[in-house]
């Protein structure tokens, strides 16, 4: 399943959004990939900090994640989350 | 000689004075050439990484830990970042097959790092920060794969300023606020991890020099100015003076609480009417100890109730003119407290006689210099019923035992009596005593039953308790207030004064040491008073004490049973 989602965080995934990012997706029984919708790289994997952060996506930015696996919906659902969370309010978020 | 400028970005709107060191890392990344692959043992690389790998992740662990203590969340998830990038499944497999190619660790981890830095470094602006990070997790995991001493920047001389190419998370990591008073360095923007650090600790920075900043020795004495963005180095004194200044805690006029409320006041201790004026400027709530010395000092014969009225009186108008709030300034002024080590001709001290253990104090004004004491208590009885002189004060030196007291203060009442006769306007002042003698300890709680106020000097009672003499050098490691037996004296003063209604305060140099601010605040002193010059840090000390805090801190402190344990938990 995929799912486009719009990246809240002013500074898009940079350090911390993407390493909770990252940390988030490798919880998961799923293979997570994302890329950037207009960007020109190929998707890469959610668990690679280097591959999220390598995308250079911004805040405002459109991303598309695909997953499979038994646990595919609740990863993107989380996933979610932290891109529609800004930065500042991350550190008291419950992630589901 | 003229000022050397080095321009470059301000990253901390402060400035800072100090002396150079340079911070020159070993360059890890200088690698020998890698033996030929049938020579390496890939197995026992593949454990070496392994290994490095585990130690790299202790050390951002524990520096996550520090850095979250020291200065905050948001400063402390780059090192989250850092440990994703180290565990990255791009760079272990990166790692895999280089060692597979018959590389050792070291070589290796070059290899594995090496495109994706080249990646990171053709993106633009924070982007491009992500290979300095880089760069950074991979010169750990090769400082630990080398066995490279790290360079040291935690244990630096106080006054320092660090100069670098570039400071890396790893490296701001270890800065002590202390210590270190500026940074600049060659590269980096205002978003950078070390501006970012920097900001946080309040450590003035300018970053982004770039090579010039090379021409700087090490030991070079410079102003790092964090608001204008440049780096001065031979400053001229005017420029040395400006920087002195703007680092400097700033003052605080209004009277100040703690941060749940507790309102502290914040005095000066004088030595003269002259230093009225500066006390006020630094932003004194009062006068905590306003020492009468000067007045008999150096003549021929005692001064007469009138000059002594003006001096208190003046001290008390610059008070109320400079200090704003609703209530009157509190002007505590010490009886005349002198012995044979402070020698006036006219009053014909012996040092014998007179010394630490002798007539002096309090019991020279009761036996032998009656006279002194009427004409001090006529001129103070006259200066609380001005204007002026509403927060008049007046303290006894060296009281020990409910005797002198009591002979004091019925001086006092036929002064008063005195002057009502004769139809001179006077008021009785607040009266209290100065404990600084192991016995007012014992007895504070009959001290404060008959008086309204109790401050302790702690100089005179580290001396007597301690039983060592106050100006013999070899006597020096019993001089120290912390001394369990002193900090005790103190609590139960403070615990009694309070008992018997009075409130307590302190005018020894311990109330004016801001490290030691939250201990006395938890000991439960009302009141603290200084030598003017540390008013501004005290003030600022006092507003960021928690109560539940330091008084947890004073129940350890007093169940500390040496001198060392006390400074353990400070």
């Amino acid at each position: 399943m995929e799912r486009t989602l719009t990246v809240v965080p002013d500074d898009g995934l940079h350090a911390r959004p993407a390493a909770t990012f990252v940390e988030t997706a490798g919880g998961y029984d799923a293979e997570v990939t994302v890329e950037a919708v207009d960007g020109n790289r190929p998707a890469v994997s959610a668990d690679s900090m280097l591959g999220v952060t390598g995308l250079g996506v911004r805040g405002g930015d459109d991303v598309r994640l695909v997953a499979e696996g038994p646990d595919a919906e609740a990863a993107l659902d989380a996933l979610e989350v932290i891109l529609s969370t800004p930065e500042d309010e991350l550190d008291d978020m419950e992630l589901p | 000689m003229t000022e050397r400028r080095f321009e470059g970005i301000g990253a901390t709107p402060t400035v800072g004075i100090g002396t150079t060191t340079w911070y020159r890392p070993t360059d890890v990344t200088d690698l020998d050439e890698p033996p030929a692959a049938e020579d390496v043992d890939a197995a026992a690389e593949r454990e070496r990484f392994d290994e490095a790998q585990a130690d790299a992740r202790a050390e951002l662990e524990a520096e996550r830990e520090s850095t979250r203590e020291r200065v905050g969340d948001d400063e402390a998830a780059v090192f989250d970042a850092h440990l994703k990038f180290l565990e990255d499944p791009q760079i272990e497999s990166g790692v895999q097959e280089a060692l597979d190619d018959g590389l050792p660790a070291p070589h290796a981890v070059m290899e594995a790092f090496k495109g994706p830095i080249e990646q990171f470094e053709g993106m633009d602006g924070m982007m491009a920060e992500r290979a300095d990070d880089l760069r950074d997790i991979r010169d750990r995991l090769l400082r630990l794969l080398t066995g490279t001493e790290r360079t040291d920047l935690g244990s630096l001389s106080d006054g320092s300023v660090v100069l670098a190419e570039l400071l890396t998370p790893s490296d701001t990591a270890q800065l002590d606020p202390d210590s270190i008073t500026g940074i600049a360095t060659m590269e980096g923007g205002r978003t950078a991890h070390a501006a970012i650090i920097a900001r946080s600790l309040g450590i003035p920075a300018v970053v982004g020099v770039g090579d010039e900043l090379a021409d700087i020795d090490d030991g070079e004495q410079v102003v790092v100015d964090g608001e204008d963005g440049v780096v001065i180095a031979e400053p001229s004194e005017e420029t040395q003076r400006r920087a002195e200044e703007s680092t400097q805690t700033p003052v605080v006029e209004e009277s100040v609480s703690t941060a749940d409320g507790t309102e502290i006041e914040v005095a000066a201790n004088l030595g003269t009417p002259a230093e009225a004026e500066p006390a006020v400027d630094r932003g004194a709530d009062g006068v905590g100890l306003f020492r009468t010395e000067f007045l008999f000092q150096d003549r021929s014969s005692a001064p007469d109730e009138d000059e002594q009225f003006n001096a208190y009186h003046e001290v008390c108008e610059t008070f109320i003119e400079g200090v704003a709030g609703d209530d009157d300034p509190r002007i505590v002024v010490r009886t005349l407290d002198v012995g044979g080590d402070k020698p006036i001709d006219y009053l014909d001290l012996d040092p014998e006689e007179n010394g630490f253990l002798g007539a002096r104090g309090i019991r020279l004004s009761l036996e032998e210099h009656t006279d002194i004491f009427e004409s001090q208590l006529r001129a103070l009885l006259r200066v609380a019923a001005t204007e002026a002189g509403s927060g008049l004060a007046v303290m006894f030196p060296l009281v020990s035992t409910v005797e002198e007291l009591e002979a004091a203060l019925e001086q006092v009442e036929k002064v008063a009596d005195a002057l009502d006769e004769e139809g001179v306007d006077y008021a009785i002042p607040e009266l209290g005593v100065m404990v600084e003698t192991p016995a007012s300890t014992y007895l504070a709680d009959a001290f404060a039953e008959r008086v309204d106020f109790l401050s302790i000097g702690t100089n005179d009672l580290t001396q007597y308790i301690q039983s060592a003499q106050r100006d013999l050098d070899r006597m020096n490691d019993y001089q120290d207030p912390l001394a369990p037996a002193v900090v005790r004296a103190i609590d139960r003063t403070v615990t009694a004064g309070h008992a018997g209604g009075a409130w307590v305060g302190m005018c020894g140099e311990m109330a004016g040491d801001p490290e030691l601010t939250e201990l006395l605040v938890g000991l439960g002193l009302d009141e603290l008073s200084m030598s003017a010059v540390t008013i501004p840090d005290v003030k600022t000390a006092i507003r960021e004490v928690k109560a539940d805090d330091a008084e947890e801190l004073a129940a350890s402190v007093l169940a500390a049973e040496t001198l060392a344990e006390v400074r353990a938990l400070l």
